[in-house]
């Protein structure tokens, strides 16, 4: 199995606080990789310096390696890393002033060569491979911001799709869904995995037992174990690990 | 405290938050009927003389188009001068002015808005309206002079740079106003913008703009009715002029406005029809300003509206 995207050393600090320490994974390319811990240990900020979002907040800095295909992803135009490595938000963030189709095709139509036959296909397909194609087709110059909360979900899975990005980083992405919601996100996840890397934060164990085939567990911005899933949830290696999955914490 | 005497004071406290809400509508009503009844002379004399082209004391006859014209003219100008500049600086301010710049640029922006407008007046007469004649004026005139809009001779005092007074005036309107509001934009928004490779401008122009363009439009109707009735500044710049548009079409012109034209004659008018004409003409503008807020209310409700039923 090939590594897609790799961390060297990974450290983070908001101002003069540290929340991410030396972390180092490899992440193997078409898997689910699952972050797990408790709030506040690192996870979104880990994430948020895989696609270079990180350095956005004032004060941040960042230290270490991102390898993407052995490219430091910290030497390229964070632009070009942004267009590879798609995000998907804990709160569905679907553009309220765009109809569906164009919430579909908006990072699209940020490089603006597209024509506008081909856009048409776009939104067909990548709405189809969300499973959200049959329940809008009739409506699709209606605004995302009408779809209920598990199908706008969707629609941003699908946004950052169109991009075909090889990788797709989701923080929490079910967290703020109904459980039929969840369960469709979860069987769309398993389905990704055929063509993309994905990796994805849950606060919830039990998702990253479902849908990953690796799990990392990070506490107080350390990484503490990472495994195949299998082996993490049965014989987890540190205490720490075992108390967190068997829920005494966090 | 029996129930009574709550309900007493309960009632006394409606009535009098109640009738503060009424000092406000009885004050509108008392401007609005005030200036019909002292224009009525005026209106019954001829209805649309104050529509003519023609001021004359002396024959008394009192056209007003030329003073309507300025008003409408000289205010459009500052509102399309005053767009891009408040854009500009509201984006800079928001998306890319680092926090010390930001901090005095919000200074700044402040303390314009409360500059009085004889204090702009005095800077435009005295250091813009030179600055003007010889930088503006002049090249324009000697170079594209023979496009009537833009013919000599260069005044200072003008139709142009009453305008720019104007723009300099509602520019902290409209820019404190776009910076609340593109500040205000959904910082969830913007990151899944980020997030799909834009860059600063791309997520200023398809999030923030579309997130903010209802509330600067509102901001601009709120600069543009400032810009309609603003007098003192306009008074002391324009050169009130009731030539323009009828003897010259050029921007470079003295001209006159609504107020500019009240201000420097009522006080001076004696005949009844002269003060008559001068009431008439403010109640034109009252009657420009409400247009321009209601259909721009109207407009809003409209696309809100749209937005919602979508």
């Amino acid at each position: 199995m090939a590594t897609k995207l790799v961390t060297e050393k990974l450290s983070a600090w908001f101002g003069k606080k540290q929340v991410l320490k030396d972390v180092s994974i490899a992440f193997e390319e078409r898997q689910v990789t699952a972050l797990v811990g408790p709030s506040g240990c690192g996870k979104s900020t880990f994430i948020r310096c895989l696609n270079r979002m990180h350095e956005l907040n004032p004060g941040a800095r960042v230290d270490g390696k991102v390898f993407l295909d052995g490219l430091d992803i910290y030497g390229m135009d964070p632009m070009e890393v942004r267009r590879k490595i798609g995000m998907v938000f804990q709160k569905p963030n679907p553009f309220p002033n765009m109809s569906i189709s164009d919430n579909v095709v908006a990072g699209i139509r940020l490089s603006g060569d597209a024509r506008k036959s081909d856009l048409d296909e776009i939104v067909e397909r990548t709405l189809k491979s969300v499973g959200l194609y049959d329940e809008v087709k009739e409506d699709l110059k209606r605004s995302g911001a009408s779809l209920s909360g598990g199908q706008q979900q969707r629609l941003c899975i699908a946004r950052a799709l169109a991009m075909q990005p090889e990788v797709i980083l989701m923080d929490e992405p079910t967290s703020s869904l109904d459980p039929a919601s969840t369960s469709r996100i979860e069987e769309l996840i398993r389905k990704l995995k055929s063509e993309i890397t994905v990796i994805i934060i849950t606060h919830n164990v039990g998702q990253a037992a479902r849908i990953s085939d690796k799990t990392a567990f990070l506490y107080l911005g350390e990484l503490i174990e990472y495994n195949d899933t299998k082996a993490f949830f049965e014989s987890p290696k540190s205490p720490i690990t075992e108390r967190y999955i068997t829920g005494r914490f966090g | 405290m029996n129930k009574k005497s709550i309900f007493f004071k309960d009632s006394a406290f409606k009535y009098l938050v109640g009738g503060a809400s009424m000092v406000v509508v009885g004050f509108f009503a008392m401007i609005f009927v005030m200036l019909a009844i002292r224009s009525y002379p005026s209106i019954v004399n001829d209805p649309l003389m104050v529509f003519g082209s023609t001021w004359d004391v002396n024959s008394g006859i009192f056209g007003g188009l030329p003073a309507i014209m300025g008003t409408l003219a000289s205010s459009a100008i500052a509102v399309a001068f005053a767009i891009p500049i408040s854009l500009g600086m509201s984006v800079f301010f928001t998306e890319y002015a680092p926090r010390r710049v930001r901090a005095a640029l919000s200074v700044v922006i402040d303390i314009m808005a409360t500059i009085p407008s004889v204090i702009f007046g005095i800077w435009g007469l005295w250091i813009i309206a030179p600055l003007v004649k010889n930088y503006v004026q002049e090249p324009i005139i000697g170079s594209i002079g023979f496009i009537p809009l833009f013919s000599g001779p260069a005044y200072g005092l003008s139709l142009f740079l009453a305008s720019l007074v104007l723009t300099f005036m509602i520019v902290p309107i409209i820019s404190s106003l776009t910076i609340s509001l593109l500040s205000s934009t959904p910082a969830e928004l913007r990151e899944a913008m980020i997030s799909l490779g834009a860059t600063r401008w791309e997520v200023v122009r398809h999030v923030a703009l579309p997130f903010s363009k209802l509330g600067i439009f509102a901001a601009i109707i709120l600069a543009l009715g400032r810009a309609l009735g603003e007098t003192m500044a306009v008074t002391m710049v324009i050169g009130n002029s009731f030539m323009w548009p009828f003897s010259s079409v050029s921007l470079f012109s003295p001209a006159s406005t609504i107020t500019s034209k009240i201000a420097s004659e009522l006080y001076e008018a004696v005949d009844m029809l002269h003060v008559s004409s001068l009431i008439e003409l403010g109640l034109i503008l009252l009657v420009i300003t409400l247009t321009v807020n209601f259909s721009a209310r109207l407009i809003i409700t409209r696309i809100s509206r749209r937005g919602a039923t979508q």
